[in-house]
């Protein structure tokens, strides 16, 4: 059933989640499927915070942050760039399909880009499927 | 960084040593001028099979540390971190114990004033149970008989009491899934470049060892060793220099070839399922120093099932210390269940090291780079 996917959304609060309040605001339509958590920066994200949501049933994990060089905290971004590649070698090994893991940075403005990315992740999602975890 | 032979002047070292006692005197040196409060290095157990790491702080001692132990794999670098961080060490490592020393620097564990560090090239070492297992098969020998083991030109060797030998091809062994640890089979990091010197057979003339200095710390101890009369020393020839270039190459090219053939395996390992949660691999780990306040100890991931979800008890690790597995295969070693654990380590250092040319354990760069503020993307 795809509408049971879940999305787990990582936003950092001075970008990425204020986009989501520009895009709701403005009542821009986006999937339901996204469940937010909000962060104070994408840099304080740890891999192992992608790890869990996977193996608490998410079929699909986003984070979204600032645009490099517009961190409120100057390097954050930056950090979690360099984090998130080595999420995605470790997804590999273990049978979780790279488009299952997603980041984008989206600025507090960017509504309407925070709206067409969930719609894509999305439907990546839905020709994925729900995530079997071995 | 240049080349040197040497050899003990001292009869009794130059005895029980491997390849003329270099190492030994060396260690007898630093502890003779006070240098350093003490050496870590293997003494022998109940046989061959097994040593024991032992801190030596009589130089009468020392001749027993002499000789080398292919079939007791051990660790130095967490032993150093753990209970000989305030004294001064001289210390004898593999390049995988080099690596993780390294690795401990960078994380502020070790410090590197306080250690000396004199190499050993490795070309891989046998765990005891296999090396006992395949001295009965390959060599009908009673592995009790045997007196002394040694790894040369692709062979593994086996001394009995009487003197006779008996090599059997490496190659072959490990074809029939004995002979060296998995890990080791896999190591491309033969000489501990990173240690001060760096000693071995390779390119030596019998009775001697061949020593590549490797710093100014290296320098001295060899020019100190010197003067203090315990240690001969003339230049190696061209041809030696080449020869052990030689053996290097061939040993690193061995090694890749079975990373090409393992690294493959790693999506489709089944043995996950075996994992009980003991974390014995996370606590011989070498690079992980986190203990009480790691992560798989809090109640978020402990209270998760047995066995638990690969992804959120491995990954959690790999995502901590991956980028600096020195693959020194203890994790192997320990687990209770068989599961090939530094496998999906080692294939995600080299991962990283595709990505960013960081070899752990190896490269210069201060801080390891996930750690570092730096403005740049990968």
């Amino acid at each position: 059933m795809s509408d049971e996917l879940k999305i787990v959304g990582l936003l950092c609060n001075w970008c990425c989640y204020g986009g989501a309040d520009t895009a709701g605001t403005a009542r821009m339509q986006y999937p339901p499927n996204v469940r937010i958590i909000r962060v104070m920066c994408s840099g304080r994200i740890n891999p192992s915070m992608i790890f869990k949501a996977f193996e608490e049933g998410a079929d699909g994990v986003f984070v979204g942050g600032c645009h490099i060089g517009d961190c409120h905290y100057d390097a954050g971004n930056y950090k979690w760039s360099r984090r998130s590649k080595i999420v995605e070698d470790i997804l590999e090994e273990f049978g979780i399909e790279k488009e299952r893991f997603r980041h984008e940075w989206i600025s507090a403005s960017e509504g309407e880009k925070f709206q067409t990315t969930m719609d894509e992740f999305y439907k990546t999602l839905q020709k994925l499927g729900p995530l079997e975890l071995k | 960084m240049s080349y040197v032979l040497a050899k003990s002047k001292n009869p009794d070292i130059q005895e029980a040593g491997e390849c003329g006692g270099a190492v030994t005197s060396i260690f007898k040196y630093l502890l003779d001028e006070n240098i350093v409060d003490g050496v870590l290095a293997l003494s022998p157990g109940d046989d061959i099979y097994d040593g024991v790491p032992t801190f030596i702080t009589d130089s009468e001692d020392l001749i027993k540390t002499a000789g080398s132990y292919h079939c007791a794999p051990t660790m130095f670098g967490d032993i150093i971190q753990k209970y000989l961080s305030d004294k001064k060490v001289a210390v004898s490592v593999k390049p995988c114990d080099i690596r993780s020393i390294d690795e401990l620097i960078k994380r502020h564990k070790i410090n590197p004033d306080n250690i000396f560090t004199v190499g050993l090239n490795c070309g891989g070492t046998v765990s005891p149970v296999t090396g006992r297992k395949m001295i009965e098969l390959f060599y009908d020998i009673n592995p009790d008989d045997v007196v002394s083991e040694e790894i040369d030109k692709g062979q593994f060797i086996v001394e009995l009491a009487d003197g006779t030998e008996k090599g059997v091809k490496i190659h072959e062994l490990e074809h029939e899934g004995y002979g060296r640890r998995l890990n080791c089979q896999r190591c491309d990091v033969k000489i501990p470049r990173k240690a001060n010197i760096a000693c071995g057979n390779w390119g030596a003339s019998d009775g001697w060892t061949f020593i590549e200095i490797n710093d100014e710390k290296g320098e001295e101890l060899i020019k100190g060793a010197q003067k203090a009369g315990i240690l001969e020393t003339k230049s190696p020839s061209q041809d030696a220099i080449d020869a052990r270039l030689k053996v290097e190459g061939i040993m690193i090219k061995m090694a890749k070839k079975n990373q090409d053939v393992n690294y493959e395996k790693v999506s489709g390992i089944k043995e996950w399922d075996r994992c009980i949660r003991c974390c014995a691999c996370r606590d011989v780990c070498p690079i992980c120093w986190c203990y009480e306040n790691c992560e798989l100890n809090k109640s978020y991931f402990n209270a998760s099932d047995v066995p638990p979800s690969p992804i959120a008890f491995q990954g959690i690790r790999l995502s901590h210390m991956s980028f600096s597995c020195c693959d020194c295969g203890q994790c192997d070693d320990v687990c209770p269940m068989d599961i090939p654990v530094s496998l999906i380590f080692d294939k995600l250092q080299k991962k990283y090291q595709d990505r960013t040319g960081y070899v752990a354990g190896v490269s210069d760069d201060v801080k390891p780079p996930l750690y570092s503020p730096a403005k740049e993307e990968l």
